[in-house]
């Protein structure tokens, strides 16, 4: 089979799994359901595996033309090159892992088809958004996600107490999706009109080989409307506050969708349009920044929350944040490694909270949870690995990808480093403080739950095990140039090798020196915090507090730093009252009266006509007179 | 002829047909109708003219009663009698009082309508304009509900007032050319005071018929008083003979005046994108809220026709289908819920998706569809419009992005508070099967021309080229 061939397959698969599901699915065994969807996924993810090895040069795989019109052309197209396939890769080989955790986990839901659908749904929409050799392929995907997306935050739409909490998270991520959708499309019209193709392919030509120059405005243009796009998809500053909320989904639905996979497409789309950023100097600053402040005040928030998930979801925020600024310094395959890692501790993660959340009966506040690790063990020790990898502990993968970045921040500017590694302290703190109120301590919850502990089955730590292992030994992907003489920094050569754009980055490299001298800071630091997090919580045991003790710092990171409050008041409910009053106004009053005041216009003259209409024939003899005599003065008077 | 002779026959037959089988002919009658428009379509390559009428002889004042399409004609005949067929299969398990007059109205109807989109002459498409006026009327005034005569009184005067300003454009043009054939017309000279005043006949016709804001008032009213069938028939067929009347009569009759009206018509186009999208917002009768949504997003496609470039064109009826198959599909949704629970209003609802899964499904699909989502129809015909009018003018765009954003808000929460939470009540039917086969035939068309939309662009592009070669100076010769 060519590789062009197996790239539809590839693309396929998903798609099929979920039409099987969707349409036969209510009528057929769980286990079977599941198997199948499970089992394209890992299919998929072996021919990718099977393409990894091969890609020598960009490869594009033509389907057909959607709109051909006199200006331009778009295309069903695909294309295959080294970022393509690696991110295929993440998205298989992290979904066929979830895939196979959501068999345990969502085994008692009476919607479990519907479930393996959307997900299958959801791989499909994701690989032709990683996959395709055009913009608008790519936005075919991204609104395609976000409709998954929004399917599955919703998934218990019908909950007695929850359900419309679950569907109000779910509307409010489409629609704050939506306002980014719209910059990604303004910016493809740019795009449009001014190189008059959306092909990525035929994009980088014009821009590196014929060295079209645009005007700086346009390319700035471009630029800013794909970071909006990407704002939106990657929970960025201002449109962050709906990833959050879009923990009301199944967990393994946040460790796929919003942490793993599609909140990564928006790092994708600059990654991919590399060669549009590199001239758009402004774009790239504005990038810097709005990550640098998206991963701040994150952090900052997860301090204090006490929601398992909430947590690891504005991690999520921060950790993207990083990547936005790795991004905003020029540093795409930095970013790219990072995504590597950080979907296989973060997936890890949510996987390992998913498994706490099932022990305990649905559980999510870590307030009542503690001492678990005796009843968990396997899922203790595989958070444990999680949380040391993106802490940054020595060795294991975080600590080299994010190492990667600050390097590249040294460079830059040493007080972004400074800043940065504020944020990578934060990360560390709420953690340690995650895990140790989690898994250490006194059980604090109800004899009910406590009863009703129990490890998860195999098909659920399974997926936790292999996810450990990769968020240990990840960082070989990509090792820094002090710890051997050749091979490394493997993974940017790949990426590097035969992406558009790429290969003519250069990468910035420390000596040696300072290179240990950046990691040893890392180290020492992350040791600290957890000498101090284990100082404070095991041996003080000091607890999370309650809502009624907070206050100062701790209330507003706990309140999420008023951000949804802010945004009702400033957009939501200004909106709402002007159509109230629009209605009220303009289309009740202004319009409708006055439409009807011209029509009852015409029926009072009608009246007032009427009344000369009496019947009487003297009363029209006089009138005739009148105007006869009238008629006479009028001319008397003339002449 | 056959074209136009089977809807005739068949309402004569539904007029005397069993009242328990009537509904079943009339769906028959549209069916029939539409295979008839395949064949036409099947032996018919998009450059060509077909004349279907054209007598050698011609009435003293000019009527040559030519008929005849092109790509464009025959794509809103075959359009015509799909969303026909597809409001008589959707209606076919309703029980209405006078079916037999319903079934025929309806055919009349449709009759009406082949004949507007096939007149070659001026005065023909202003009989078959004022005609399709006469069943639509009678079926919101026979079958709507309870509070329907000042609306439709409304409706009636507002419509009424149009058509005659458009007689008045066409009585104007008659002074200047022998016949009012299409071509003799196109051929007419006129000042560009006489063309400004022609066009802004015809523009008051089409802007009411749209409608365009301001001269919406009506639409809201009439969509929420008349019957399923009724706005069904006015929201995916009526309007779209005033859109395209703008393609075929308004602007290539009047082209020297395209210039100084465009703007203001993208202007209105714009404001009631957005002033519509914003009202549909906090609108609680769901039926009002779809009516509003539909003046938010036909405005999109007027302001693309006053464009008058290609792009723009092919995104126009691209989006002339998709918004006739949506408005069908969320007008069924919502006739679906008022009649299982007696009530239009959206807070007395919620729970639905649970109780009737298919319904909710299938609901759910149409939303996303209206919300323009990729792989929809919908997606390619908001892209192209939202193109051309970005090229027209960046903050015009943005304006009419906001559409993107707004839409998704207004369904989103309409779908929301119907058929999500706690269920309010105990049992609701699920989806009949025509029900479900009308959804079904909606959701294919929608996705097949939103994955191949090459198929509608090719179909009627040599049309349009030929339109808009007329419109920019050069004469076109129908046949």
């Amino acid at each position: 089979m060519g590789a062009d061939k197996i790239l539809l397959t590839i693309l396929a698969l998903p798609l099929i799994g979920a039409l099987i599901n969707g349409t036969l699915g209510k009528r057929m065994p769980k286990a079977i359901v599941g198997a199948i969807a499970t089992g394209v996924m890992f299919t998929a993810f072996a021919l990718a595996l099977t393409l990894f090895g091969s890609v020598h040069k960009q490869q594009l795989v033509h389907l057909f033309s959607m709109i051909s019109l006199d200006g331009f052309q778009l295309n069903a197209r695909l294309q295959l090159d080294s970022l393509s396939i690696w991110m295929t890769l993440i998205v298989t080989g992290v979904g066929s892992l979830i895939h196979l955790f959501s068999m345990g986990y969502m085994s008692h839901d009476k919607g479990y088809y519907k479930f393996f659908t959307y997900l299958n749904l959801f791989i499909f929409a994701m690989l032709i958004l990683v996959l395709g050799s055009n913009y608008f392929m790519l936005f075919f995907g991204w609104e395609g996600v976000g409709i998954c997306s929004y399917l599955l935050i919703g998934f218990h739409y019908s909950d007695a107490q929850k359900g419309i909490a679950n569907s109000v998270a779910a509307r409010k991520a489409f629609i704050m999706n939506r306002i980014g959708d719209l910059g990604l499309l303004i910016g493809l019209f740019l795009i449009l009109s001014q190189f008059g193709t959306l092909e990525y392919s035929e994009l980088a030509d014009k821009l590196l080989i014929d060295k079209i120059e645009p005007t700086t405005w346009m390319m700035f243009g471009i630029t800013v409307c794909l970071f909006i796009g990407a704002t939106g998809k990657s929970a960025q500053i201002p449109l962050f506050t709906w990833l959050p909320d879009a923990m009301a989904g199944p967990t393994p639905v946040s460790a796929l969708i919003h942490a793993a996979t599609m909140v990564t497409a928006g790092i994708f789309l600059v990654v991919r349009s590399n060669f549009l950023f590199e001239l758009a100097p402004t774009t790239q600053d504005i990038m810097l920044y709005v990550g640098l402040a998206t991963s701040l005040v994150a952090a900052f928030i997860a301090l204090r929350q006490n929601d398992i998930k909430k947590v690891l979801a504005y991690s999520t925020v921060s950790q993207l944040g990083l990547l936005f600024v790795a991004l905003g310094m020029g540093a795409y395959t930095a970013a790219m490694f990072h995504v590597t890692t950080h979907a296989f501790f973060k997936a890890l993660l949510f996987l390992g909270s998913g498994s706490v959340i099932h022990a305990m009966s649905d559980e999510q506040d870590i307030r009542v949870m503690g001492g678990l690790k005796k009843y968990i063990p396997i899922t203790h020790i595989t958070f444990l690995i999680g949380t040391l990898a993106i802490a940054g502990f020595p060795l294991l993968s975080g600590f080299y990808s994010k190492d990667e970045i600050l390097a590249h921040a040294v460079m830059h500017n040493p007080m972004i480093y400074g800043i940065l590694m504020i944020s990578v302290a934060m990360t560390a703190i709420y953690m340690f403080r995650l895990y140790f109120l989690v898994f250490h301590g006194n059980f604090r919850g109800t004899s009910e739950q406590q009863h009703h502990l129990h490890e998860s089955p195999l098909n659920m730590t399974l997926p936790l095990m292999i996810l450990a292992v990769l968020s240990v030994f990840g960082g070989i992907l990509n090792l820094p140039g002090v710890v051997m003489k050749s091979g490394t920094h493997w993974m940017s050569h790949y990426l590097e090798h035969n992406t558009r754009g790429l290969e003519l980055i250069e990468t910035h490299h420390l000596s040696s020196s300072q290179s240990m001298m950046l990691m040893g800071a890392a180290v020492v630091m992350t040791l600290v915090i957890l000498f101090v997090s284990f100082v404070v919580y095991i041996k003080n045991a000091r607890l999370a507090k309650s809502d009624e003790e907070l206050k100062g710092w701790e209330l507003a990171s706990n309140k999420k730093l008023y951000f949804d409050e802010l945004y009702n008041f400033l957009f939501v409910k200004p909106l709402e009252w002007i159509s109230v009053k629009m209605h009220a106004f303009i289309e009740v009053i202004a319009l409708n009266k006055s439409v009807y005041g011209f029509a009852g216009l015409i029926g009072k003259t009608g009246d007032i006509v009427r009344k000369w209409q009496t019947g009487v024939v003297s009363n029209y003899l006089f009138w005739m007179v009148l105007g006869v005599i009238s008629l006479v003065v009028y001319y008397l008077i003339k002449f | 002829m056959e074209l136009f002779a089977i809807p005739l026959v068949f309402a004569l037959i539904a007029l005397v047909a069993p009242k328990s089988k009537v509904n079943y002919v009339g769906l028959i009658g549209a069916v029939v109708s539409m295979v008839v428009s395949f064949i036409h379509v099947a032996n018919f390559s998009p450059d060509q003219y077909v004349s279907l009428f054209a007598p050698d002889f011609m009435l003293p004042f000019g009527l040559t009663f030519k008929m005849g399409y092109d790509g464009i004609g025959l794509f809103m005949v075959v359009l015509t009698n799909v969303i026909t067929s597809l409001i008589l299969l959707s209606n076919l398990n309703r029980e209405i009082a006078h079916n037999r007059a319903f079934n025929a109205l309806v055919l009349l109807m449709q009759f009406g309508l082949l004949g507007v989109f096939t007149a070659m002459d001026g005065i023909m498409f202003y009989i078959f304009w004022e005609l399709t006026l006469v069943p639509i009327f009678l079926i919101s005034y026979w079958f709507g509900s309870a509070d329907r005569k000042k609306p439709l009184m409304k409706f009636f005067i507002y419509t009424f007032v149009g058509s005659l300003a458009m007689l008045l454009s066409f009585m104007a043009l008659g002074t200047y050319s022998n016949s009012f054939a299409y071509e003799d017309l196109l051929a007419a000279q006129l000042t560009a005071k006489t063309a400004f005043w022609v066009m802004c006949g015809f523009f008051l016709a089409f802007a009411i018929k749209i409608p365009l804001f301001p001269f919406h008032t009506w639409q809201p009213d009439t969509y929420t008083v008349s019957p399923m069938a009724g706005t069904m028939l006015l929201s995916a067929l009526m309007l779209k003979m005033a859109l395209y009347g703008m393609v075929r009569w308004m602007i290539p009759i009047a082209p020297e005046a395209l210039d100084t009206l465009s703007c203001l018509v993208i202007t209105l186009g714009m404001i009631g994108v957005v002033y519509a999208a914003v009202i549909a917002i906090k609108q609680s009768d769901i039926k009002r809220l779809f009516a509003f949504a539909s003046i938010s997003h036909v405005g999109l496609i007027a302001a693309g026709i006053m464009l008058f470039n290609k792009d723009a064109l092919a995104g126009a009826f691209i989006q002339i289908a998709n918004h006739s198959l949506v408005a069908l599909g969320l007008f069924l949704a919502a006739d679906i819920l008022e009649r299982r629970m007696g009530t239009r209003n959206m807070y007395d609802m919620g729970g639905v998706a649970k109780l009737a899964p298919k319904f909710g499904f299938w609901f759910a699909a149409v939303a996303f569809a209206s919300v323009s989502v990729p792989l929809t129809s919908g997606f390619i015909g908001e892209f192209l419009l939202l193109k051309g009018v970005y090229n027209y003018s960046w903050i015009v765009g943005l304006v009419a992005g906001t559409t993107l954003v707004l839409g998704a808000v207004y369904t989103l929460r309409a779908y929301q508070i119907s058929m999500f939470g706690a269920p309010k009540m105990e049992h609701f039917a699920d989806l009949t099967w025509n029900e479900m086969l009308t959804f079904f035939i909606i959701m294919l068309i929608i996705l097949v021309v939103g994955i191949y939309p090459q198929a509608i662009i090719d179909f009627v592009g040599p049309s349009l080229d030929l339109t808009i070669e007329s419109v920019k100076g050069a004469k076109v010769i129908v046949q």
